[in-house]
């Protein structure tokens, strides 16, 4: 109770903003990019971090005291729908999975709804920014679109983009059997490895020519080829050709993930791999290949019945251990909020703390080539601060305040609402 | 006349089943009998006249006029019983007889869809995936191709049931030759075959407890269905005349029933639920029986264990991952047999859709590696099945006055380099068909063709 009373003080300071400028004092300073600092300030100004250390001259700004609290980069949620769903039962409230196999020129920050209740609740836990994809697991599309990077407030989607095609989506064909559908009668087999191999095979055939097609689009656009007809599709894949904009392959098990990294590699283009659920023997050869991976959630039982109980919580220190840069996401949008404790699971089971804080903050960063914006608590870096009460990772730990681009950020939240009608009930 | 008529039967048979000869006397010579009942006799004759044993032992005398077969170096065995199948039964014949069975989502065999089956069932009082009132002996067709096949395998008798829906239908003892489906049936009902199947998400019953609850509502049905018929038939006037439902007719025609058990735990469910309804059961299934013999002995219900012991998909995902239980009753369901003899529980087998004489043999001598006796094997295939349905006084060994049901081989039956020689189903001599290679197959390895269930 008395930890909600100062939540709400604090949100009291929240409203009272006057510009994007004021300085944290007194506060455990955690750069995430270097060694803590105790009884530091951070001095922002005009929504850019000015000042980080024990001596800032900070004069004619608001100040907040910080006093026995913490200061953190405002955490990257690497992986999520938020904005594009809402109620994922729901079809009329999901903007996701768009049809056809070769989407490229799917803009998801387009879509993203500004008035989602989702992004309240996460940026309530410290989340100031987060990739939002366009597509998820079980659509039929291999390219999805483009993913962005969006920053958890503002009035409309335009304010809210830190980096449009900051990734292009890719789900990779499995070679797994397609999942019975629910009507199949109990017991009934599904269809033989050979057709869902010749089915795979074909989409790879697909994937590659469309992948042609686009080089072959871009060779004609250099040239200047006479009467090129625009193609908003093909045109999209130019920056994933080129090298400028990443692929994100969204690739559970090891078997895809393995011919992604030989797709990746054929192809010449940079890879971020996404989704993997176990790593098995491909550590060497995707640390070779520099390729980073977006682990999915931690807080999930083992992939199989008879792996360790602790397989997904183990997960992370597997890849860290490897050599191999991670970053987290959680794949949805209800739990968005929950991505501090995917990193603390994974930190309880090996990963290394600071690792651990690194892989929701500063490791997305870099892998989606915004270090320089954002990540940590530098000068010249945006300030996506979050002020707290203790460690981030800890579940028993309140974040106080949130500020993004140096704007306080209302914590209030559709949780929160209903918890205090709640609580009110005799 | 009588001798102009035989040579007509004879013809006419021909015609059926070419290999088929049917005189009404003949003998074996100087053979090593195993009647199954007794001990094995090293030098003996087995003798038949009109279809029926008429006299074995080594002193037995050959009637003048028998055709006598040389038995030096073979071995006489009762024929072997399938204990659950559904042989002679065409999909057609079938599907005609219970078109009410075509629901959809009942897990059949791959086969022709009805383009607008009933509509799906609402509840218990629809009577879902019921075909009680199916008889076995009304469908059974000699021409069926099966028929041919299992005999050839050395099966001169098999209890056929119909096989789809939760109360399939009244299966019969059948001998695995004839002109008519009728010269096939030695006895009917034999039992009711029961499954566990739901119909999905698309009718009623969608789960497990769902069919549990709808066979017991059946059985409560039939209870109250005959107490009121007994009502009636006393005293008809002045009273309402109960519905007639086949359902129920046919529920309480059944001697036995037939409910499914592979998994330990679905035994334990099983055997509670049969003496729950108060009925003769018998269990099917049995690939976890290697752990569960002190279960099933307290039970005292027979059993039938199925020799299609669990396998890979062959068509399936080679990389699939497979759990630690799927590999361990992979590797241990072929011990039940022999578990199950030291416990002393009463089974028998039955072949769960193998066909061919070579994957029969190969389960059968699987179970034997795995420590189950030769006399085991061939009991379980003879005098036990003919014993848990009780038809032992007419099947399933070599005695005087039973059917005369015989398979001759060269070498004990399940011998490595063992040929079977002769089959004999109601005194009619066969020899075994060659065994036609199943396209892909390669000719090794089990055929993954799965019929009946």
């Amino acid at each position: 109770m008395k930890r909600l009373a100062a939540v709400l003080i604090c949100c009291g300071v929240g409203y009272a903003a006057d510009g994007n400028s004021f300085v944290i004092e007194h506060a455990t300073i955690h750069p995430v990019s270097g060694a803590d600092i105790v009884n530091g300030s951070v001095l922002v100004k005009d929504g850019k971090i000015a000042a980080v250390g024990t001596k800032v001259a900070a004069k004619g700004v608001r100040v907040v005291e910080g006093k026995g609290l913490h200061v953190y980069p405002g955490m990257i949620n690497s992986a999520t729908e938020l904005g594009l769903s809402e109620i994922s039962a729901i079809r009329e409230t999901n903007d996701t999975n768009e049809l056809g196999e070769f989407d490229p020129q799917l803009k998801a920050e387009v879509a993203v709804n500004p008035a989602s209740e989702h992004i309240p609740v996460t940026r309530a836990n410290g989340i100031t920014a987060a990739m939002t994809l366009p597509s998820t697991e079980g659509g039929q599309g291999i390219v999805t679109g483009q993913a962005a990077l969006i920053h958890l407030d503002g009035w409309t989607w335009a304010e809210m983009t830190v980096m449009s095609g900051a990734a292009m989506e890719m789900l990779f064909p499995s070679l797994e059997a397609p999942r019975r559908s629910f009507l199949a009668p109990p017991g009934a087999a599904g269809p033989p490895f050979r057709e869902v191999k010749k089915a795979y095979d074909e989409k790879m055939r697909r994937l590659r020519e469309f992948f042609e097609e686009a080089r072959r689009y871009r060779a004609a656009k250099e040239g200047n080829e006479a009467g090129l007809k625009r193609d908003l599709r093909l045109e999209a894949m130019i920056p994933v050709l080129e090298g400028k904009m990443p692929v994100m392959v969204v690739a559970p098990r090891e078997r895809e993930m393995k011919a992604a990294l030989d797709f990746a590699k054929e192809q010449k283009v940079r890879m971020v791999l996404a989704g993997c659920r176990e790593l098995g023997k491909l550590g060497p050869e995707i640390k070779a290949a520099g390729v980073p991976v977006i682990l999915g959630p931690t807080l999930a039982t083992p992939l199989e019945q008879d792996m360790p109980y602790d397989h997904a919580y183990a997960l992370p220190e597997e890849f860290h251990k490897a050599g191999i840069e991670i970053a987290f996401g959680t794949f949805d949008v209800q739990f968005a909020r929950n991505l501090p404790y995917e990193a603390s699971m994974a930190a309880a089971f090996g990963l290394p703390k600071d690792e651990a804080l690194k892989s929701v903050t500063l490791n997305a960063a870099k892998i989606w080539g915004v270090a320089d914006r954002m990540g940590s608590i530098e000068v010249g870096k945006a300030a996506d601060l979050m002020v707290t009460d203790g460690d981030p990772l800890e579940t028993r730990t309140a974040v106080l305040q949130v500020y993004i681009d140096g704007r306080p950020v209302d914590l209030n939240n559709r949780h929160k609402r209903l918890y205090e009608e709640y609580m009110k009930r005799p | 006349m009588k001798h102009l008529l035989t040579w007509f039967g004879i013809a006419a048979l021909a015609m059926v089943a070419a290999r088929a000869e049917a005189p009404t006397l003949m003998a074996i010579r100087n053979a090593r009998v195993v009647p199954v009942s007794g001990p094995a006799m090293a030098r003996a004759t087995v003798v038949m006249r009109g279809g029926l044993i008429v006299d074995v032992g080594e002193a037995a005398a050959i009637p003048p006029g028998a055709w006598v077969i040389e038995g030096e170096g073979l071995t006489v065995y009762p024929g072997l019983v399938d204990a659950l199948d559904s042989v002679g039964i065409t999909e057609a014949s079938a599907l005609e007889a219970a078109p009410a069975a075509r629901r959809p989502g009942m897990g059949a065999p791959a086969g022709p869809t009805p383009a607008a089956g009933p509509p799906p069932a609402k509840g218990p009082e629809d009577r879902p995936m019921t075909s009680s009132w199916l008889r076995a002996a009304d469908l059974v067709k000699p021409e069926e191709p099966r028929v041919a096949t299992l005999r050839s395998a050395g099966f001169t008798t098999a209890v056929s049931y119909p096989m789809r829906g939760i109360f399939a239908g009244q299966g019969a003892v059948i001998d695995l030759a004839g002109e008519r489906g009728g010269d096939m049936v030695v006895a009917t009902p034999a039992g009711q075959y029961i499954t566990m199947r739901s119909g999905g998400f698309v009718s009623y019953p969608g789960s497990l407890m769902g069919v549990i609850a709808y066979i017991r509502q059946v059985y409560l049905d039939a209870g109250h269905y005959k107490t009121v018929e007994g009502m009636y038939e006393a005293n008809r006037r002045g009273m309402k005349r109960p519905d007639y439902d086949r359902a129920l007719e046919g529920v309480m025609e059944s001697p036995r029933i037939l409910l499914p058990a592979d998994r330990k735990v679905e035994m334990d469910r099983m055997i509670r639920f049969g003496k729950e309804l108060g009925q003769a059961t018998v269990l099917y299934g049995m690939q976890e029986g290697y752990r569960s013999a002190d279960l099933l002995k307290g039970a005292g219900m027979p059993v039938l264990v199925n020799l299609k012991w669990p396998a890979k998909a062959r068509d399936g995902d080679p990389n699939a991952y497979e759990t630690l239980r799927t590999l361990e009753v992979r590797a241990h369901a072929p011990e039940t047999p022999s578990v199950l003899e030291k416990a002393g529980v009463k089974f028998a087998f039955y072949t769960g859709g193998l066909t061919s004489g070579r994957e029969i043999k190969a389960a059968v001598r699987r179970a034997m590696e795995a420590g189950l006796t030769e006399e085991a094997a061939v009991r379980a295939l003879t005098l036990e099945p003919a014993g848990i349905y009780g038809v032992a006084d007419r099947l399933g060994s070599i005695e005087k006055g039973k059917i005369a049901n015989l398979v001759v081989s060269k070498g004990d039956l399940f011998g490595e380099k063992s040929e079977i020689k002769y089959i004999i189903v109601d005194g009619k001599k066969f020899e075994p068909e060659p065994e036609s290679e199943a396209p892909g197959s390669g000719g090794r390895g089990p055929m993954t063709a799965e019929v009946g269930r």
